[in-house]
């Protein structure tokens, strides 16, 4: 984890996690096969995020899921479970560990802090807690977790640099 | 007789500032505006007029203002700042505009003199001819002495976007504004309040008509409001934020001054731009008075009444102690009591009305003040040099009488400030017993409140925003007002006073900006304008950027009785966003100069860096795009030097930018065939093989290589550019099209790093980097591909070329990426292994023929005129595009195709963009048709073959094979000699490929 930084009631802080995309009908044979790799069952509702100790599990879409590893695996591991999942004709596993950029904000003025840089209705009437978004943050495609306390925002690796720079800019303007 | 203060006003007790106008110092008080300080000062000439130079003094309190604009000449050189409006601080520096050399003496008065050419329509009508004159004279000299300001000078303006999601907006925190808002404190509403102003009250610090709210002095309810405002959970209060735009839907842009009196922070944002999405809006925004046009209406000196009346309460200053009155309302009576209280004697009081109309209290009133009034009168004009001497009067319609004043103090009524409203798409209806357009019916969630709505009655506000926010669950607060004035508007219908013929530079205006007179509007009737959005452009009238805010309705009033229609007849022009002028870097916020564009940067990028690489920007991607060898390297040398080495020895590109897309499913296969033109079903597992992807129109889209790892199981490369779209296709086409496959499609283009290593010493220096591998022709031939393990990740090589040259793709995840770079490079260095950059990239695959989509296709380009038909699964039974390839336009053989080109000298170069022609010699001038045969797509100069090579789209190409043509240039008008050949340079049958 690596402090950005801390000002005005907003902390962030970049994170190394590692994810995978997973694309599947959500039906019983994909649930049961998802249960059975990592003893969980993936969330059902549309952009629901379902979170442990290991990682944190989202439905992006009606086809779509996100898991994200909050303690870093062995990355054989995670091969592993993208190959086995792949066995599977009816499912889509992808490796996105290294690809994505991960950053934490967290602090009493994080929502006017992001509503400098995306338009998106962060009150949590709109956005509730363990839900999660794909939006523009800074004129990029971004994915937002809302895990109550803390939003994860995570976008494309190519893009740490110009978003780090973002993040800064908006805080000491 | 001059200004004074009120000694009542808390400002008199404010800090002294000074600042300085046309570097003569003076001094103000903190809170101050530019126009107040002045005013405070004497200083009533403040700039000059648009077209006539004609001088002007400050004619209002706020952003309505159509004289007083200035320049700020610390703030960036910030022009047209309105004087009304933007705040003192020490060490303010403002200069006056549109003058020279001085305000006092401005030779642009010139303008005035000569006033009686400049009619309107003077533009349209004069600058017709001799021709020529217009380019070479008109222009020049109009742009060189038009416009107001000076535009600022090298500046970096900081603003910030801040957007805001809400279910309340309320805009104007005037007393209907902070009713409404005390009655949703603390309910389920978030709720922004907006106010333009460095303080709330609005019409309770504007004046004294009100006295008491629940017994409470209005100073302090305005402060109690505040308080509890600010201490409830839901409300937000921004100051100084004046709402610009209302659009669809219920989205409302505000700016927000952040240094309103005070020093801008060079390191901090100026402005911040709010961006807002509401459920409602609330409309509280009050009103505009408007002037009446007479005589020299014009003069320094002349002032709307309720701006006067503000000067005296919201800033502490009584610009003139004995100002003469005029109006035709009621509205001007807490004016007068204003002054009288503060021991001043208007030296009138006029009035258009009757006295019945004035009631009989006013009248009483100004009889025991002992102030000479005047109903059934009118002012009939002014005059003086630079400012206001005497003031003519008609009294009773008859006679003309003058007073001796300095300050004239005009109200003509006022109109609700609908223009947020219209914005809107509200409709607005005519009022005439208010004599003006007031909100009809609202097209979006809009709440209108006080004037505004057109509720002039400050007792009948309260039912009214409890009416109307009675389907809200609002608080059930009640509200009781005291009041210094009857209340009662009563106004009398009067646009402009008939005046007596003074001299030729006597002039009546309409629009103050703009420099229109009611004598330009009658004249525009008379020649044809009488639609008012016709009259409106002919003459400019409340086209400036003030956009008539004092004088529309009156313009509107004016021609009405020239047409003899009624007013509602006339209709309204319409009121556009902004509804007050805002800068671009307002608008731009953060997203200029560095931040324009997000940047995408590949995980080799500093390495690139680190190697002198000068990049260039493909979409949103930093690529290389050649490296220099030495500082003082060209660009050309650079490329020749890359181009040379890696069809010598080796040399590796960065592609990490390419698109790749993860296709998986029991349908893939079918999927793939569906979207590409190629047949994959009889292609070996392992295998590669380039591919197009078309559009529905049969024109190529995009291109890339295809890994086939099983019929389930693939992988596509696309352009770096178009990797989006191709993904984007591809799901809609899985949504919408063929929902039946059962696929799914990844993007996977961040997770992969790839390299292409080219060159006949690429397999040495790739089977030194990778031990385990066999690289083999005949374990690895051309287009097949091997996953497996290096360090904890996995690798997967395609052994590929889009140089011509034997050459490998490395793909590996993004951790190990810049570690594997640099050990190719230890182990390339011993094969002198280059980096190349795009230039390199397009100059080595222009030699093997390979073309670039986007460069040799324009949108337009089939894979037939390419002569890719090889690439086009014939009894495939369809794919995207396929029923388009058989059009009649699309199999026509005289079609654009592509084809080779080469000088004929082997010395000449030729351009990219450049025609292909059959003539040598372009005619000069050329006044007949040249044929067209097409145009150069791409053209380098070869090191290997050392002369130029270039591609081209020409009519019916394929057979033109052989043919001498011309290429035109841009060095004269003489044509290079060129041969139609092959587009493959280099290596035609392919044997640095399958080496």
């Amino acid at each position: 984890m690596t402090q950005l930084l801390s000002s005005k009631g907003v902390n962030i802080s970049q994170r190394n996690f590692q994810q995978i995309i997973i694309r599947g009908d959500g039906k019983e044979q994909f649930n049961q096969l998802i249960n059975s790799e990592i003893s969980s069952l993936p969330p059902s509702n549309n952009l629901e995020v379902t979170i442990n100790d290991k990682f944190i599990f989202a439905k992006n879409s009606f086809d779509q899921w996100s898991l994200i590893y909050l303690v870093e695996q062995n990355y054989k591991e995670i091969l592993k479970f993208i190959s086995n999942v792949n066995l599977k004709d009816e499912i889509l596993a992808s490796d996105y560990s290294y690809g994505q950029v991960y950053f934490e904000i967290s602090g009493k003025n994080r929502n006017e802090f992001l509503n400098k840089l995306t338009h998106f209705d962060l009150r949590l009437k709109k956005f509730p807690a363990f839900s999660m978004a794909q939006t523009l943050i800074a004129k990029i495609d971004c994915s937002i977790y809302n895990l109550k306390d803390k939003y994860i925002v995570t976008c494309n690796r190519s893009f740490e640099d110009y978003f780090k720079e973002r993040l800064q800019d908006t805080a000491n303007i | 007789m001059s200004a004074a203060d009120n000694k009542k006003s808390h400002y008199i007790n404010a800090k002294e500032i000074s600042f300085k106008f046309d570097g003569k110092k003076y001094l103000g008080y903190k809170g101050d505006t530019i126009a107040s300080a002045l005013l405070r000062n004497n200083v009533r000439l403040v700039a000059r007029s648009f077209k006539y130079h004609r001088p002007r003094g400050l004619y209002t309190c706020g952003i309505e203002e159509p004289n007083g604009i200035v320049q700020i000449l610390n703030e960036h050189n910030e022009p047209n700042t309105r004087a009304t409006v933007k705040q003192i601080y020490e060490g303010i520096r403002v200069n006056s505009q549109n003058r020279w050399p001085s305000l006092n003496l401005d030779v642009g008065s010139i303008n005035n003199l000569l006033s009686p050419m400049f009619s309107a329509g003077f533009y349209y009508k004069t600058f017709m001819g001799p021709k020529g004159f217009w380019k070479k004279i008109y222009e020049p000299v109009i742009r060189r002495t038009a416009g107001l300001g000076k535009p600022p000078k090298e500046f970096r303006s900081k603003s910030v976007h801040q957007n805001h999601n809400v279910d309340i907006v309320i805009v104007g925190g005037g007393l209907s504004g902070l009713i409404a808002a005390r009655k949703l404190i603390d309910t389920e509403y978030d709720v922004l309040l907006l106010e333009q102003d460095s303080f709330l009250g609005g019409i309770l610090k504007n004046s004294n008509k009100i006295k008491k709210i629940n017994n409470i002095d209005v100073n302090k309810w305005i402060k109690e409001t505040e308080k509890l405002l600010k201490a409830s959970k839901n409300i937000k209060i921004f100051k100084n934020s004046l709402v610009t735009s209302y659009n669809f839907t219920n989205h409302l842009i505000a700016l927000e001054d952040k240094c309103a009196g005070k020093e801008i922070n060079k390191d901090k944002s100026e402005l911040t731009l709010h961006k807002i999405r509401t459920t409602h809006t609330i409309l509280a925004n009050g009103h505009i008075e408007r002037f009446i046009s007479f005589r020299n209406n014009d003069l320094p000196g002349v002032m709307l009444a309720s701006s006067f009346e503000k000067y005296i309460h919201r800033y502490g200053v009584v610009p003139e102690t004995s100002p003469v009155i005029f109006t035709n309302n009621s509205t001007t009576a807490t004016l007068l009591k204003s002054l009288i209280d503060l021991g001043h004697k208007p030296a009138a009081y006029v009035d258009a009305r009757d006295k019945d109309k004035i009631g009989k209290k006013l009248l009483d009133y100004l009889k025991k003040s002992n102030i000479p009034f005047y109903i059934n009168s009118e002012v009939e004009g002014c005059d003086g040099s630079k400012k206001i001497k005497t003031i003519s009067i008609r009294k009773n319609k008859n006679k003309i009488i003058k007073v001796k004043s300095s300050m004239l103090c005009v109200s003509g009524g006022i109109n609700p400030d609908i223009h947020l409203f219209t914005q809107s798409k509200g409709l607005v209806k005519w009022d005439d017993k208010l004599v003006t357009f007031k909100p009809d019916v609202p097209f979006q969630n809009t709440i209108t409140l006080g004037s505004v709505s057109g509720n002039y009655n400050y007792e009948k506000t309260i039912d009214e925003i409890d009416q109307k926010l009675s389907f809200l669950k609002a608080k059930n607060i009640r509200f009781n007002l005291e009041l210094n004035d009857s209340n009662n508007f009563n106004i009398q219908e009067l646009w402009e006073t008939k005046h007596e013929k003074k001299s030729n530079w006597s002039k009546s205006f309409i629009d103050l900006h703009n420099d229109v007179t009611t004598k330009d509007l009658k004249q525009a009737v008379k020649e044809g304008f009488d639609r008012i959005e016709h009259l409106k452009r002919f003459t400019t009238n409340s086209m400036g950027t003030d956009q008539g805010k004092i004088s529309s309705i009156n313009s509107l009033g004016i021609v009405s009785k020239i047409l003899k229609k009624k007013i509602s007849e006339v209709g309204t022009t319409t009121y556009r966003p902004p509804y007050a002028p805002l800068s671009f870097s307002a608008i731009a916020g953060r997203n200029t100069y560095e931040f324009y564009d997000p940047q995408r940067k590949t995980p080799i990028h500093y390495w690139h860096i680190e190697n002198k690489a000068v990049f260039e920007d493909v979409g949103q991607w930093k690529r290389p795009w050649y490296f220099k060898k030495f500082e003082t390297e060209s660009m050309h040398l650079a490329v020749q030097r890359e181009s040379a080495q890696t069809r010598k020895t080796a040399g590796i590109l960065d592609g990490s930018t390419l698109g790749k897309i993860e296709v998986k499913g029991k349908d893939a296969l079918e999927f793939m065939n569906l979207m590409y033109t190629n047949a994959f079903t009889k292609m070996k597992p392992m295998t590669s093989r380039y591919a197009l992807m078309l559009g529905e129109d049969g024109m190529i889209k995009d291109d890339g290589i295809v890994c086939k790892f099983n019929d389930k199981h693939f992988i596509a490369t696309t352009t770096s550019g178009g990797a989006p779209k191709v993904l984007a296709d591809m799901e809609e086409y899985l949504q919408t099209e063929w929902p039946h496959l059962q696929v799914f499609v990844n993007s996977i283009t961040e997770q992969f790093s790839t390299f292409n290593i080219s060159g006949p010493k690429s397999r040495e220096i790739v089977s030194k980097v990778f031990t385990d591998v066999d690289f083999s022709n005949e374990n690895f031939p051309f287009m097949t591909f091997k996953v497996f393990d290096y360090k904890d990740t996995e690798v997967r090589i395609m052994r590929a070329s889009f140089t011509g040259e034997l050459g490998y793709e490395i793909y590996i995840t993004p951790n190990h990426a810049l570690e594997l770079w640099k050990k190719i490079f230890h182990y390339g260095k011993a094969y002198d292994l280059v980096p190349y950059g795009t230039e390199t990239m397009h100059l080595l695959r222009a030699e093997k023929g390979y073309v670039v989509i986007g460069q040799e296709t324009d949108g337009t380009v089939t894979p037939i005129d390419l002569n890719f038909n090889w690439m086009i699964g014939k009894k495939k039974k369809d794919f995207i595009g396929k029923r388009s390839l058989t059009r009649s336009d699309t199999s026509r053989e005289d079609r654009k195709q592509l084809v080779g080109i080469i000088p004929l000298d082997k010395s000449e170069f030729i351009e990219e963009g450049q025609h292909v022609v059959e003539c040598e010699r372009l005619p000069k001038p050329i006044k007949t048709p040249v044929e067209y045969l097409g145009h150069v797509s791409s053209s380098y100069h070869s090191p290997n073959l050392n002369h130029c090579i270039a591609m081209a789209m020409l009519k019916g190409g394929n057979k033109l094979m052989g043919r001498k043509l011309f290429v035109s240039s841009t060095y004269g008008n003489k044509n290079i000699p060129v041969e139609v050949v092959s587009p493959v340079f280099i290596d035609p049958e392919n044997k640095r490929l399958v080496s």
